[in-house]
């Protein structure tokens, strides 16, 4: 029997550290196994190459299995792992059981699909079965044109399978790797001098590490020249990785890869693949076997042994930071990882986040510019505000809007209604004696979705029936109050009886094909009037929209969280530059109560840097992130006060070592209650980025003994680099 | 506590069927009540306007067919709303009459 050695290895499970086993088998870093823990079998990881020494091994449980149907994991993917783990204070079999697919979470083995082709040895090619074996004769044909893979070969004949491991054993058939097809590139369209000088300056980094920000304003041809680079790059016998907001991972976007390099294994991962098909992604990605992957965050992980670029599109996107478990930022993952890595990186935006700005600034990134559109013809789009102060409202919508939209509809022009609120009305409202209707476990209202005739929580998922009469009082003439997408899709078919409406948001583009029907009628015109949310605010292109009108915005501007200004702008920015796209020159309509404020007066200039520049100061004169690094340490129980006394003894102990680190709180968060839970939070803050690691070092594990005393009742979270508060 | 009103008025004008969100139709109309009543022992003219709501399936019936109508409603009355102490007939009862 071998000689037995202590290994350490990574499970998921919410403590800290590596745990120790025995094995006699030859383990390396990366390795999958399945152990025991506890009651129960689960799948870990082997996270040291050397065996553990002075380690009283006696009382070690041991290595059960070695899953080795896959190498053992890249050391980069571990290198990346630990650092996540470190700089976000998680534990690191968690943190790497986030950035592994499903199938490498399970404690089984995991069966890949044998991806070589079939082909006939001489001894094979020679021997022509006779006509009375159909199948065997159609196959044998079929392989006379080349090899085949499984698929086909199933195509051919559903024998295939049994009759080609026949002929394998008699060493007639054989499996041979698929050789890698020479890079192919569609035609493409011209660049203007903008976009021709972005590509050079892009291109002129290769093996090494240069952060470069692409701002360009929508519509201006971001796209393309991303394309442009990663020909190059592929050109060059490298990988890239693409990151995108979920809501960007459209199949036109897709298309756009596949049908630029045609002869390229494009990957998608995101979380709704099935289990299967993310782990043939991800490991056709980390075998090298495909070029580009394009996915949403959880892709930052994906290990690409020939990475040559990364793209961060839409960097600006709150979806890039997941907000649980581990509460990391794909956008500045990518980063770390370029720096590693050694590759260049390309954050790319029409509204460049704060935090990227700053950096701009800083000289820490270098900023190219797109400032025209890419279609010759197309122009920014004239914005104008319509003060509703004065003035009275019709479902909502002003005069002069409904005026504009029946003009657009009667000359057959697409409009865009934006209205950031799905469902019918955000509340439902008692007249006769004030009753509202509340989230019985969150501080927050019911939502009216009329249809079903349910109101919903946006926040905990809460449903119920709409009462027929007011809980409290007993009226029946309950009333929904405010404006949603479903009630301005019904205004709307009162006031423009003639136009044919398509409403989109979250409700109506659940269905996997939803996104095709929306295109389909858009691009066949046969839509006049768009009526959404944000999710119309994100890249899609439809083409000539000739009028945006931006409803019920306000909300943003005087939001006790700090980052509201910056997210209503972005998003504004965003929604208007969908107008004027293509041919037609648009124009955009913003109902405002505040005309005056300095974030519309940026916005009818097209003003993003001013503004912007504008934001930053505020923020440094404030002490706010990026002019601050800042954690947040949410606790959560039945009563705030549970959550508070935690947090109070917490600081209490923290405190002391906290050099240089501003600490406030405990402060109820924005949002008290959520799903029966109430909630308060710690706020760290400091100018350096040591200071304040240093604390969170020391805070975690005060934090994870201190809670114990509270049992189940209390949980607790950090949260490095918040984006909400 | 009491609360029971019965007037006979002209209907005189009645907005559209809608309905609460949990779907219960409403109908709102105005009526125009003129009569002679006795008051400290003398005869008098009495005109008023009165705000009256119907709620439930006979909304949806007499939707669209009280205008101009003659009806003797009974039913009790409630202030508009928490803010607005304008007082409206909530109907329980319609019933045409000869007018």
């Amino acid at each position: 029997m071998a000689e037995e050695y202590a290994v350490q290895v990574a499970v998921d499970v919410p403590l800290f550290g590596t745990f120790s086993y025995l094995t006699h088998l030859p383990l390396r870093a990366g390795q999958r196994v399945r152990v025991p823990f506890g009651p129960r079998r689960v799948c870990g990881f082997i996270t040291n190459d050397i065996p553990t020494e002075g380690i009283e091994t006696g009382r070690l449980k041991r290595v059960e299995e070695l899953f080795d149907e896959l190498p053992p994991l890249p050391a980069t993917l571990l290198a990346m792992v630990r650092f996540a783990a470190d700089y976000y204070h998680h534990p690191i079999g968690q943190t790497l059981f986030t950035a592994l697919p499903g199938a490498l979470r399970t404690d089984r083995a995991v069966r890949l699909e044998d991806e070589r082709l079939w082909q006939l040895t001489g001894a094979g090619l020679a021997e022509e079965p006779p006509a009375r074996q159909k199948a065997r004769r159609a196959l044998w044909q079929a392989l006379q044109d080349g090899p085949l893979t499984n698929a086909a070969a199933r195509g051919v004949s559903a024998q295939a399978g049994r009759i080609l491991a026949d002929w394998l054993q008699e060493g007639r058939a054989e499996r041979v790797a698929p050789e890698a097809l020479p890079l192919r590139v569609a035609p493409a369209p011209s660049l203007n001098d903008e976009q021709q000088r972005a590509l050079e300056a892009l291109s002129e980094t290769r093996d090494d590490f240069a952060p470069y920000v692409l701002h360009g304003i929508t519509g201006s041809g971001k796209t393309e020249v991303y394309l442009r680079l990663i020909e190059r790059v592929l050109a060059a016998g490298r990988q890239v990785l693409l990151l995108v907001p979920e809501i960007n991972l459209t199949p036109q976007l897709i298309e756009r890869f596949t049908g630029r390099f045609p002869a390229t294994r494009v990957v998608m991962l995101h979380s709704h693949l099935a289990d299967g098909e993310r782990l043939k992604g991800w490991v056709d990605a980390w075998q090298g076997r495909a070029g580009i992957v394009i996915g949403t965050r959880l892709a930052v992980f994906t290990p690409l042994p020939r990475l040559g670029l990364i793209v961060v599109d839409e960097e600006h996107d709150g979806s890039f930071k997941q907000q649980d478990g581990l509460r990391y930022h794909a956008r500045d993952l990518a980063v770390w990882r370029a720096r590693q890595e050694r590759v260049p990186i390309v954050l790319g935006s029409a509204t460049p986040s704060l935090e990227t700005m700053a950096n701009v600034a800083a000289g820490r990134y270098r900023r190219l510019t797109l400032s025209r559109r890419a279609h010759d013809a197309a122009r920014l789009p004239t914005i104008r505000l319509v003060d509703t102060r004065r003035i009275k409202l019709v479902e909502g919508l002003a005069e002069p809007v409904i005026a504009a939209l029946k003009a657009r509809v009667a000359r057959g022009e697409m409009s865009l209604v934006f209205i950031n609120r799905r469902g019918f009305a955000p509340v439902v409202a008692c007249t006769d004696c004030g009753w509202l209707s509340g989230c019985p476990r969150c501080s927050a209202k019911l939502v009216v979705h009329l249809a079903e005739r349910k109101m919903r929580c946006h926040h905990c998922g809460w449903e119920e029936a709409v009462p027929p009469v007011c809980p409290d009082c007993g009226n029946v003439d309950l009333k929904p109050l405010g404006q949603g997408t479903q009630r301005l899709e019904a205004a709307l078919a009162r006031l423009l009886p003639e136009a044919r409406l398509l409403r989109i948001d979250r409700d109506t583009t659940r269905h996997k094909a939803a996104w095709d029907e929306v295109y389909r009628k858009v691009h066949a015109g046969e839509v006049d009037v768009l009526v959404g949310t944000q999710m119309l605010a994100k890249g899609h292109d439809f083409g000539a929209l000739s009028l945006v009108t931006v409803l019920n915005a306000d909300g943003g501007l005087y939001s006790a969280d700090y980052r509201a200004a910056e997210r209503l702008f972005a998003q504004l920015m965003q929604v208007a530059g969908r107008a004027g796209r293509a041919e037609a020159p648009g124009e955009v309509l913003v109902q405002t109560q505040w005309p005056e404020h300095p974030l519309y007066q940026a916005l009818l200039r097209h003003d993003f840097d001013g503004y912007a520049q504008t934001l930053l100061e505020e923020r440094r004169m404030a002490g706010f992130p990026p002019a601050v690094y800042q954690a947040l340490l949410r606790a959560d129980a039945y009563e705030i006060a549970t959550a508070t006394a935690f947090l109070t003894a917490l600081r209490a102990e923290a405190e002391p070592h906290a050099d240089g680190v501003l600490v406030s709180g405990p402060a109820p968060a924005l949002m008290v209650r959520l799903a029966n839970r109430e909630r308060a939070q710690l706020v760290f803050e400091s100018g350096s980025r040591a200071a304040l690691h240093a604390l969170l070092e020391r805070l975690v594990s005060l934090a994870e003994r201190m809670a114990k005393a509270h049992g189940r009742a209390l949980r607790w979270s950090l949260d490095v680099d918040p984006q909400e508060m | 506590m009491q609360n029971q009103l019965v007037l006979t008025a002209a209907v005189e004008r009645e907005d559209a069927l809608r309905y609460t969100p949990a779907g219960l139709p409403v109908l709102e109309m105005w009526l125009r009540h003129q009569s002679r009543q006795r008051e400290a022992g003398f005869e008098r003219d009495v005109s008023c306007e009165v705000q009256a709501l119907l709620i439930g399936e006979a909304a949806r019936k007499f939707s669209g067919s009280l205008a101009g109508k003659m009806v003797t409603v009974s039913g009790f009355l409630s202030q508009r709303s928490l803010r607005n102490p304008r007082l409206v007939l909530h109907i329980e009862h319609v019933e045409f009459v000869k007018g």
